[in-house]
Protein backbone atom coordinates (compact mmCIF):
# COMPACT_ATOMS: atom_id res chain seq x y z
CA UNK A 1 0.00 0.00 0.00
CA UNK A 2 1.07 3.57 -0.46
CA UNK A 3 1.67 6.18 2.20
CA UNK A 4 -1.74 7.72 1.62
CA UNK A 5 -3.70 4.55 1.00
CA UNK A 6 -3.78 2.06 3.83
CA UNK A 7 -6.58 0.03 2.37
CA UNK A 8 -7.92 -0.02 -1.15
CA UNK A 9 -11.52 1.12 -1.33
CA UNK A 10 -14.14 -1.34 -2.38
CA UNK A 11 -15.71 -4.56 -1.21
CA UNK A 12 -13.70 -7.74 -1.33
CA UNK A 13 -15.62 -10.82 -2.39
CA UNK A 14 -14.46 -14.39 -1.95
CA UNK A 15 -15.46 -17.48 -3.88
CA UNK A 16 -17.95 -18.40 -1.16
CA UNK A 17 -19.72 -15.03 -1.49
CA UNK A 18 -20.29 -15.78 -5.14
CA UNK A 19 -21.16 -19.45 -4.84
CA UNK A 20 -23.60 -18.91 -1.97
CA UNK A 21 -25.26 -16.10 -3.87
CA UNK A 22 -24.59 -13.45 -1.22
CA UNK A 23 -24.40 -10.83 -3.96
CA UNK A 24 -26.46 -10.47 -7.10
CA UNK A 25 -24.60 -11.77 -10.11
CA UNK A 26 -24.79 -12.80 -13.71
CA UNK A 27 -23.43 -16.17 -14.69
CA UNK A 28 -22.64 -17.01 -18.26
CA UNK A 29 -21.03 -19.76 -20.24
CA UNK A 30 -20.04 -18.52 -23.71
CA UNK A 31 -20.53 -21.00 -26.48
CA UNK A 32 -16.98 -20.51 -27.73
CA UNK A 33 -16.51 -23.51 -29.98
CA UNK A 34 -13.63 -23.53 -32.40
CA UNK A 35 -12.24 -25.61 -35.20
CA UNK A 36 -8.55 -25.15 -35.80
CA UNK A 37 -7.14 -26.42 -39.08
CA UNK A 38 -3.55 -27.28 -39.88
CA UNK A 39 -3.80 -25.45 -43.20
CA UNK A 40 -3.56 -26.70 -46.79
CA UNK A 41 0.07 -27.77 -46.75
CA UNK A 42 0.31 -29.28 -43.27
CA UNK A 43 -2.99 -31.12 -43.69
CA UNK A 44 -1.68 -32.87 -46.80
CA UNK A 45 1.63 -33.49 -45.04
CA UNK A 46 -0.16 -35.18 -42.13
CA UNK A 47 -2.36 -37.28 -44.43
CA UNK A 48 0.72 -38.49 -46.29
CA UNK A 49 2.32 -39.46 -42.98
CA UNK A 50 -0.51 -41.99 -42.64
CA UNK A 51 0.71 -43.51 -45.90
CA UNK A 52 4.28 -43.62 -44.66
CA UNK A 53 5.40 -40.84 -46.99
CA UNK A 54 7.00 -37.46 -46.49
CA UNK A 55 6.01 -34.70 -48.91
CA UNK A 56 7.45 -31.26 -49.56
CA UNK A 57 6.41 -28.30 -51.72
CA UNK A 58 8.63 -27.08 -54.52
CA UNK A 59 8.96 -23.46 -55.56
CA UNK A 60 9.65 -23.21 -59.29
CA UNK A 61 11.16 -19.76 -58.88
CA UNK A 62 13.96 -20.46 -56.41
CA UNK A 63 13.93 -24.25 -57.08
CA UNK A 64 13.88 -24.96 -53.38
CA UNK A 65 12.09 -28.02 -52.02
CA UNK A 66 10.37 -26.73 -48.91
CA UNK A 67 9.94 -29.07 -45.97
CA UNK A 68 7.78 -28.99 -43.92
CA UNK A 69 5.62 -28.09 -46.91
CA UNK A 70 4.05 -24.65 -47.19
CA UNK A 71 1.83 -23.10 -49.84
CA UNK A 72 3.78 -19.87 -49.97
CA UNK A 73 7.47 -19.33 -50.67
CA UNK A 74 8.83 -16.94 -48.08
CA UNK A 75 11.86 -16.28 -50.24
CA UNK A 76 10.09 -15.42 -53.51
CA UNK A 77 6.82 -14.06 -52.06
CA UNK A 78 4.80 -16.26 -54.36
CA UNK A 79 2.70 -19.42 -54.08
CA UNK A 80 4.63 -22.67 -54.24
CA UNK A 81 3.98 -24.92 -57.24
CA UNK A 82 4.15 -28.67 -56.82
CA UNK A 83 4.07 -31.50 -54.31
CA UNK A 84 7.39 -33.32 -54.13
CA UNK A 85 7.93 -36.62 -52.32
CA UNK A 86 11.13 -36.70 -50.29
CA UNK A 87 12.95 -39.57 -48.58
CA UNK A 88 12.69 -40.65 -44.96
CA UNK A 89 16.44 -40.64 -44.51
CA UNK A 90 18.47 -37.68 -43.38
CA UNK A 91 21.20 -36.17 -41.27
CA UNK A 92 21.12 -35.02 -37.66
CA UNK A 93 21.57 -31.24 -37.63
CA UNK A 94 21.33 -30.72 -33.90
CA UNK A 95 20.15 -32.66 -30.89
CA UNK A 96 19.47 -32.51 -27.17
CA UNK A 97 19.85 -35.11 -24.45
CA UNK A 98 16.82 -34.38 -22.30
CA UNK A 99 16.31 -35.48 -18.73
CA UNK A 100 12.87 -33.90 -18.78
CA UNK A 101 9.91 -35.63 -20.40
CA UNK A 102 7.19 -33.93 -22.45
CA UNK A 103 5.45 -32.89 -19.23
CA UNK A 104 8.72 -31.47 -17.84
CA UNK A 105 8.98 -34.27 -15.27
CA UNK A 106 12.50 -35.40 -14.40
CA UNK A 107 13.42 -38.77 -15.87
CA UNK A 108 16.34 -41.15 -15.24
CA UNK A 109 16.86 -42.37 -18.80
CA UNK A 110 17.21 -39.38 -21.12
CA UNK A 111 15.21 -38.97 -24.30
CA UNK A 112 17.05 -37.88 -27.43
CA UNK A 113 15.42 -35.17 -29.50
CA UNK A 114 16.66 -32.96 -32.30
CA UNK A 115 16.37 -31.74 -35.84
CA UNK A 116 17.00 -33.99 -38.81
CA UNK A 117 17.46 -32.53 -42.30
CA UNK A 118 15.82 -34.84 -44.81
CA UNK A 119 17.20 -36.19 -48.07
CA UNK A 120 15.39 -34.76 -51.06
CA UNK A 121 14.48 -31.49 -49.35
CA UNK A 122 16.61 -28.39 -49.72
CA UNK A 123 19.65 -28.21 -47.41
CA UNK A 124 18.87 -27.70 -43.72
CA UNK A 125 15.17 -28.42 -44.23
CA UNK A 126 13.70 -31.11 -42.07
CA UNK A 127 11.82 -31.79 -38.91
CA UNK A 128 12.21 -32.09 -35.20
CA UNK A 129 11.78 -35.59 -33.82
CA UNK A 130 12.93 -38.23 -31.38
CA UNK A 131 16.03 -40.34 -31.96
CA UNK A 132 16.14 -44.02 -31.05
CA UNK A 133 18.22 -47.21 -31.24
CA UNK A 134 21.23 -45.16 -30.17
CA UNK A 135 22.59 -44.00 -26.83
CA UNK A 136 23.34 -40.49 -25.65
CA UNK A 137 27.00 -41.32 -26.13
CA UNK A 138 26.57 -42.50 -29.71
CA UNK A 139 24.42 -39.66 -31.06
CA UNK A 140 26.31 -36.94 -32.91
CA UNK A 141 25.73 -34.13 -35.35
CA UNK A 142 26.08 -35.32 -38.92
CA UNK A 143 24.88 -38.82 -38.11
CA UNK A 144 22.88 -40.47 -40.90
CA UNK A 145 19.42 -41.60 -39.80
CA UNK A 146 16.24 -43.16 -41.15
CA UNK A 147 12.64 -42.92 -39.96
CA UNK A 148 11.29 -45.82 -37.92
CA UNK A 149 7.63 -45.85 -38.93
CA UNK A 150 4.80 -47.31 -36.93
CA UNK A 151 2.99 -50.20 -38.64
CA UNK A 152 0.43 -48.77 -41.10
CA UNK A 153 -2.56 -49.86 -39.00
CA UNK A 154 -1.27 -47.74 -36.07
CA UNK A 155 -0.68 -44.59 -38.09
CA UNK A 156 -3.05 -41.72 -37.40
CA UNK A 157 -1.87 -38.97 -39.73
CA UNK A 158 0.44 -37.47 -37.14
CA UNK A 159 4.16 -36.69 -36.91
CA UNK A 160 4.21 -39.48 -34.34
CA UNK A 161 3.44 -41.96 -37.15
CA UNK A 162 7.23 -41.98 -37.16
CA UNK A 163 8.32 -43.40 -33.79
CA UNK A 164 11.78 -41.92 -34.03
CA UNK A 165 14.79 -41.68 -36.35
CA UNK A 166 17.29 -44.50 -35.98
CA UNK A 167 20.84 -44.89 -37.34
CA UNK A 168 21.02 -45.67 -41.05
CA UNK A 169 22.19 -49.25 -41.53
CA UNK A 170 24.77 -50.55 -43.99
CA UNK A 171 23.31 -50.77 -47.48
CA UNK A 172 20.34 -48.52 -46.71
CA UNK A 173 19.57 -45.55 -48.98
CA UNK B 1 -4.16 -22.47 -54.89
CA UNK B 2 -2.99 -18.95 -54.69
CA UNK B 3 -2.40 -16.91 -51.62
CA UNK B 4 -5.47 -14.83 -52.46
CA UNK B 5 -7.67 -17.83 -51.77
CA UNK B 6 -8.71 -18.35 -48.22
CA UNK B 7 -9.59 -21.47 -46.34
CA UNK B 8 -13.03 -20.85 -44.91
CA UNK B 9 -14.10 -24.41 -44.14
CA UNK B 10 -11.61 -25.82 -41.66
CA UNK B 11 -13.37 -29.18 -41.70
CA UNK B 12 -12.10 -29.76 -45.23
CA UNK B 13 -8.59 -29.93 -43.78
CA UNK B 14 -7.00 -31.70 -40.85
CA UNK B 15 -8.55 -29.91 -37.94
CA UNK B 16 -9.05 -30.04 -34.22
CA UNK B 17 -12.30 -29.06 -32.55
CA UNK B 18 -12.60 -27.67 -29.08
CA UNK B 19 -14.56 -25.50 -26.76
CA UNK B 20 -13.00 -22.53 -25.04
CA UNK B 21 -14.06 -22.55 -21.43
CA UNK B 22 -14.65 -18.91 -20.61
CA UNK B 23 -17.29 -19.15 -17.90
CA UNK B 24 -17.72 -16.05 -15.85
CA UNK B 25 -19.54 -14.64 -12.87
CA UNK B 26 -20.20 -10.93 -13.14
CA UNK B 27 -21.13 -9.13 -9.94
CA UNK B 28 -23.42 -6.13 -10.02
CA UNK B 29 -21.15 -3.66 -8.28
CA UNK B 30 -22.08 -1.39 -5.37
CA UNK B 31 -24.81 0.58 -7.09
CA UNK B 32 -25.99 -2.40 -9.10
CA UNK B 33 -26.30 -4.41 -5.92
CA UNK B 34 -28.60 -1.75 -4.40
CA UNK B 35 -30.64 -1.72 -7.60
CA UNK B 36 -31.10 -5.48 -7.89
CA UNK B 37 -31.72 -6.08 -4.19
CA UNK B 38 -34.42 -3.38 -4.18
CA UNK B 39 -35.91 -4.92 -7.31
CA UNK B 40 -35.86 -8.43 -5.87
CA UNK B 41 -36.99 -7.71 -2.32
CA UNK B 42 -39.21 -4.66 -2.68
CA UNK B 43 -40.14 -4.58 -6.34
CA UNK B 44 -38.75 -1.05 -6.63
CA UNK B 45 -36.66 0.52 -9.35
CA UNK B 46 -33.95 2.76 -7.90
CA UNK B 47 -31.92 5.55 -9.45
CA UNK B 48 -28.79 7.07 -7.93
CA UNK B 49 -29.11 10.76 -7.07
CA UNK B 50 -26.46 13.42 -7.32
CA UNK B 51 -27.63 16.13 -4.93
CA UNK B 52 -24.99 18.57 -6.20
CA UNK B 53 -26.11 18.38 -9.84
CA UNK B 54 -29.73 17.47 -9.22
CA UNK B 55 -29.33 14.45 -11.49
CA UNK B 56 -30.75 10.96 -11.10
CA UNK B 57 -29.02 8.06 -12.85
CA UNK B 58 -30.58 4.86 -14.15
CA UNK B 59 -29.09 2.32 -13.96
CA UNK B 60 -27.65 3.68 -10.72
CA UNK B 61 -23.93 4.25 -10.54
CA UNK B 62 -21.53 5.26 -7.78
CA UNK B 63 -20.10 8.40 -9.36
CA UNK B 64 -21.73 11.41 -10.96
CA UNK B 65 -20.61 11.70 -14.57
CA UNK B 66 -20.87 15.48 -14.43
CA UNK B 67 -19.18 16.40 -11.12
CA UNK B 68 -17.44 13.11 -10.18
CA UNK B 69 -19.08 13.16 -6.75
CA UNK B 70 -19.60 9.84 -5.06
CA UNK B 71 -23.30 8.92 -5.12
CA UNK B 72 -24.82 7.34 -2.04
CA UNK B 73 -28.45 8.49 -2.27
CA UNK B 74 -31.06 6.48 -4.11
CA UNK B 75 -34.51 7.54 -5.22
CA UNK B 76 -37.47 5.70 -6.71
CA UNK B 77 -37.88 5.84 -10.45
CA UNK B 78 -41.32 7.18 -11.57
CA UNK B 79 -43.97 4.50 -11.90
CA UNK B 80 -44.33 5.14 -15.62
CA UNK B 81 -41.71 5.47 -18.29
CA UNK B 82 -41.79 6.31 -21.97
CA UNK B 83 -40.58 4.29 -24.94
CA UNK B 84 -37.57 6.17 -26.35
CA UNK B 85 -36.61 3.67 -29.05
CA UNK B 86 -38.09 0.41 -30.19
CA UNK B 87 -37.09 -2.55 -32.30
CA UNK B 88 -38.71 -5.86 -33.21
CA UNK B 89 -36.53 -8.97 -32.93
CA UNK B 90 -37.26 -11.83 -35.31
CA UNK B 91 -34.32 -13.94 -34.10
CA UNK B 92 -33.17 -15.01 -30.66
CA UNK B 93 -29.72 -14.36 -29.20
CA UNK B 94 -28.24 -17.29 -31.12
CA UNK B 95 -29.76 -16.28 -34.43
CA UNK B 96 -32.55 -18.88 -34.44
CA UNK B 97 -35.87 -17.62 -35.84
CA UNK B 98 -38.50 -16.69 -33.25
CA UNK B 99 -42.01 -18.07 -33.72
CA UNK B 100 -43.41 -14.85 -32.24
CA UNK B 101 -41.38 -11.69 -32.82
CA UNK B 102 -40.28 -9.93 -29.64
CA UNK B 103 -40.54 -6.19 -29.13
CA UNK B 104 -37.60 -4.55 -27.39
CA UNK B 105 -37.34 -0.96 -26.28
CA UNK B 106 -35.20 1.58 -24.51
CA UNK B 107 -37.45 2.96 -21.79
CA UNK B 108 -36.69 6.34 -20.22
CA UNK B 109 -38.25 8.04 -17.20
CA UNK B 110 -38.98 11.76 -16.81
CA UNK B 111 -36.23 13.53 -14.91
CA UNK B 112 -33.91 10.51 -14.98
CA UNK B 113 -30.71 10.29 -16.95
CA UNK B 114 -30.39 6.92 -18.64
CA UNK B 115 -32.99 4.20 -18.88
CA UNK B 116 -33.51 0.48 -19.28
CA UNK B 117 -33.50 -1.78 -22.31
CA UNK B 118 -36.19 -4.42 -21.94
CA UNK B 119 -39.01 -6.34 -23.60
CA UNK B 120 -42.23 -4.56 -24.45
CA UNK B 121 -45.23 -6.69 -23.61
CA UNK B 122 -47.40 -5.46 -26.46
CA UNK B 123 -47.88 -6.29 -30.13
CA UNK B 124 -45.34 -4.72 -32.50
CA UNK B 125 -47.92 -2.44 -34.11
CA UNK B 126 -48.67 -0.77 -30.75
CA UNK B 127 -45.01 -0.30 -29.84
CA UNK B 128 -44.21 3.28 -30.77
CA UNK B 129 -41.84 5.89 -29.45
CA UNK B 130 -43.56 7.96 -26.77
CA UNK B 131 -45.90 5.22 -25.53
CA UNK B 132 -46.20 5.28 -21.73
CA UNK B 133 -45.21 1.99 -20.12
CA UNK B 134 -44.81 0.52 -16.68
CA UNK B 135 -42.76 -2.46 -15.54
CA UNK B 136 -44.45 -5.80 -14.96
CA UNK B 137 -42.50 -7.72 -12.32
CA UNK B 138 -42.31 -11.41 -11.69
CA UNK B 139 -43.98 -12.60 -8.46
CA UNK B 140 -41.70 -11.95 -5.50
CA UNK B 141 -40.97 -15.60 -4.81
CA UNK B 142 -39.49 -16.13 -8.26
CA UNK B 143 -37.33 -12.97 -8.29
CA UNK B 144 -33.59 -13.60 -8.03
CA UNK B 145 -32.02 -10.14 -8.25
CA UNK B 146 -31.54 -9.88 -12.00
CA UNK B 147 -32.91 -7.68 -14.74
CA UNK B 148 -35.13 -10.60 -15.74
CA UNK B 149 -37.04 -10.05 -12.48
CA UNK B 150 -38.81 -7.54 -14.71
CA UNK B 151 -40.86 -9.54 -17.19
CA UNK B 152 -41.06 -6.51 -19.41
CA UNK B 153 -42.80 -3.18 -19.81
CA UNK B 154 -46.51 -3.09 -20.53
CA UNK B 155 -48.67 -0.25 -21.70
CA UNK B 156 -49.64 2.07 -18.84
CA UNK B 157 -53.41 2.15 -18.39
CA UNK B 158 -53.66 5.78 -17.39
Amino acid sequence: MTERTKKWPGVELGAADLLEGKVTQTRFRPNAKYSWAAGEAMSRFLEEMRNGRLVARTCHSCKRVLFPPRMFCEGCFRPTDTWTPIRDTGTIETFSVSYLDTDARRIQEPILVGVVSLDGASPKMGMMHYFGEMTKDEIRIGMRVKAAWKPSEERRGSVLDIRYFRPLREGEG
Amino acid sequence: MTFLERTTDTRRLRHWEGNLEADYIYTSGLAGERFFVALRDDGRLLAARCTACGLDYLPPRIFCEDCFAELTDFVDVPKEGQVAAVTVAHMDRLGAPLATPEVWAFVTFRGIRGGLVHRLLMPPERAKVGVSVRPRLKPKKSRVGAITDIEGFEQARS
